[in-house]
């Protein structure tokens, strides 16, 4: 009876796992097909995926376009979620679920509607137009986050302060937004994760710069190779990495 | 470093809930006030009307004799001390301490000068480089008080300062606001729901009921001859005895006591429960006998029950000594001062 829900747990995370473990397999493959049998490992394809520009100019564009945007986002999303929920606005309701109404719609109809807006504005298409696009993607996300920690419970402390003489600004900056980095810690992590393999949006709105998952997308067009799977490796060991970050500095605080 | 506060005829509303309704009050500078009231008496909004958290409907706001009644809290010379301390939990406690200054635009080592003697004040010196969350209850609530005071306000609003403390502590707070109190001489301005603690720490009570001051004046005073029946039950129990004013004085079912200069009509008596068995007093109301009595230590708690009218219980404190068994007979003698008469029918 013990066993069984150990087995329950190791198909689970099987369940999940799994397709990200082969693909990581082999990654290591020695040979030019990334299928059974494995005869590695061997490191010969992160050699060439490290040496290819293309790749690692590819993975400069996604970071700086996911900080990037995630940044803008969640500076919007702050102030969005301060305003209201510090002031007693008209329609606040309404402004609410437009803020956050975008995390409904799709990804292909956002990037579709921008794509549309951007050429007829005569923006040219560039790693800033995707940029955007992620913008509207991860604003509602920041928002909702930042604005369900805006308790009341850190309102007394910013009365006190704008009662010491505090200018709005000065209350934002030295006093809302230090009470809540966690939270906006939280939020730019998790824009950063989504921003970083987003592909539909980054494919709409990019054109000679791109970024990691178009590439990946323009090279499967040549078919399954190990370099694919070592340029997935290195995508999973971003995101690994983003989460181990996130976790020892986020909620390792939250907890004490 | 102190000023005076006047409020002129003040009346809020928070839609149709009447908070204040034309408070009018004169505070002297470096006077300790408490305003004191249950929850719901106006007694919070009261103090964000003179903190500038609140702008009142109407009436008038003064502070060393200028009007500031819409000017913001940041320029007022108030500062407020919030229930919860509200203390900023990302700075240290000098920080915490020195961001009045700060915001003054004063120079780093001169406010950490003035933020370390403030600590010192409050007895918690060797700890500014600490964070607030390393710091029990009490201690907070020094450091609240350090940070309201480092900025040397004319008036100190302190909203239930006490409330989340234990009792002990409670206690020795209360003391130390007070000294701290003489030593600064600024003006403070105490909300609280504890008569107990209105009575330690303030050199004049404002008791708060609905929106209206029932009764001011120094806590001696306010507890022995209240205003009004509200204030009497407020500040203490209260033994109520119904009456009826007439020519010959206030007649109860005790029998006739002095009531000059009253109203004929229904009334109320109200004696305190330390006052009704005081050997030697002026007045009696006869004999009563112990219905169940309690040992506390500093008195002993009875249930009574009078000759003349059995049904009636009565509270007292007797001196402690032997705790009386019950159907013991006691008498009822309390002096002249310890009477209160108040027109209408009791609660």
């Amino acid at each position: 009876m013990r066993a069984l829900p150990w087995l329950y747990l190791a198909l689970a995370f099987g369940f999940i796992y799994l397709p990200v473990g082969t693909l990581v397999l082999f990654s290591f493959q020695d040979s030019t097909l990334p299928v059974p049998p494995f005869d590695g490992p061997s490191l010969r394809w992160y050699r060439e995926v490290l040496a290819d520009d293309d790749v690692t100019g590819a993975l400069l564009h996604s970071l700086a376009v996911a900080i990037g945007a995630s940044a803008i986002a969640v500076l919007l999303g702050f102030l969005a979620a301060n305003g209201l929920a510090r002031h007693a606005l008209p329609g606040s309701a309404l402004i609410r679920i437009l803020l956050i109404a975008p995390l409904m719609v799709s990804y292909l109809i956002v990037g579709l509607g921008l794509l549309i807006v951007l050429t007829r504005m005569g923006l040219g298409l560039s790693l800033v137009t995707a940029g955007i696009g992620h913008v509207v993607i991860n604003l509602p996300l920041a928002f909702a986050i930042l604005y369900a920690s805006m308790g009341a419970q850190h309102e007394n402390a910013e009365r006190a302060a704008r009662d010491l003489g505090a200018g709005e600004s000065q209350v934002l900056c030295l006093v809302t937004a230090p009470m809540l980095a966690p939270a906006i810690a939280a939020a730019f992590f998790l824009s950063v994760t989504l921003s970083w393999d987003e592909f539909i949006i980054a494919f709409l709105l990019t054109r000679f710069d791109i970024t990691l998952p178009v590439e990946i997308w323009s090279m499967l067009r040549s078919g399954l190779s190990p370099r694919l799977n070592a340029i997935g490796s290195v995508v999973f060991l971003v995101s690994v990495a983003l989460v181990i970050l996130f976790e020892l500095t986020v909620l390792r605080r939250r907890r004490r | 470093m102190t000023a005076s506060v006047t409020l002129d005829g003040v009346s809020h509303a928070f839609g149709t809930f009447h908070a204040l309704r034309d408070i009018t009050l004169e505070v002297g500078a470096g006077e300790y006030v408490a305003l004191l009231g249950p929850s719901g008496c106006g007694k919070t909004t009261l103090l964000s009307v003179l903190g500038g958290f609140v702008m009142p409907d109407a009436g008038g706001v003064r502070i060393g004799g200028v009007d500031m009644t819409r000017v913001p809290p940041a320029r007022r010379p108030t500062t407020t001390m919030f229930q919860d301390y509200a203390l900023f939990p990302h700075m240290s406690l000098r920080d915490n301490v020195a961001f009045g200054l700060r915001m003054a635009g004063m120079g780093r080592t001169e406010r950490h000068r003035r933020a370390d003697a403030k600590l010192d004040l409050v007895g918690l010196r060797a700890d500014g480089a600490k964070r607030p969350h390393e710091l029990s209850g009490g201690q907070r609530q020094r450091v609240a008080l350090a940070r309201a005071l480092a900025i040397e306000p004319d008036v100190l609003l302190l909203d239930e300062p006490l409330g989340a403390l234990d009792l002990k502590l409670r206690r020795a707070m209360q003391d130390e606001l007070k000294a701290i109190q003489r030593l600064v001489g600024t003006t403070f301005i105490h909300v609280t729901h504890d008569q107990e603690e209105a009575m330690a720490i303030a050199d004049r009570i404002v008791v708060m009921n609905a929106g209206r001051i029932e009764d001011e004046g120094p806590p001696a005073r306010v507890y022995r001859m209240p205003a009004s029946l509200f204030a009497a039950d407020f500040m203490g129990e209260m033994n109520h005895i119904p009456a009826t004013v007439s020519a010959t004085g206030a007649e109860t079912p005790l029998g006739t006591l002095p009531a000059a200069g009253l109203v004929p009509g229904p009334a109320t008596v109200c004696i305190r429960p330390e006052a009704l068995c005081q050997p030697g007093g002026a007045l009696s109301l006869g004999e009563a006998e112990v219905r169940d009595a309690t040992f506390f230590g500093t008195h002993i708690r009875a249930h009574l029950s009078p000759k003349a009218a059995p049904e009636m219980v009565l509270v007292a404190h007797l001196s402690p000594g032997e705790v009386p068994s019950p159907g013991a007979v006691v008498s009822l003698t309390l002096s002249a001062e310890a009477l209160c008469i108040f027109e209408g029918d009791s609660a």
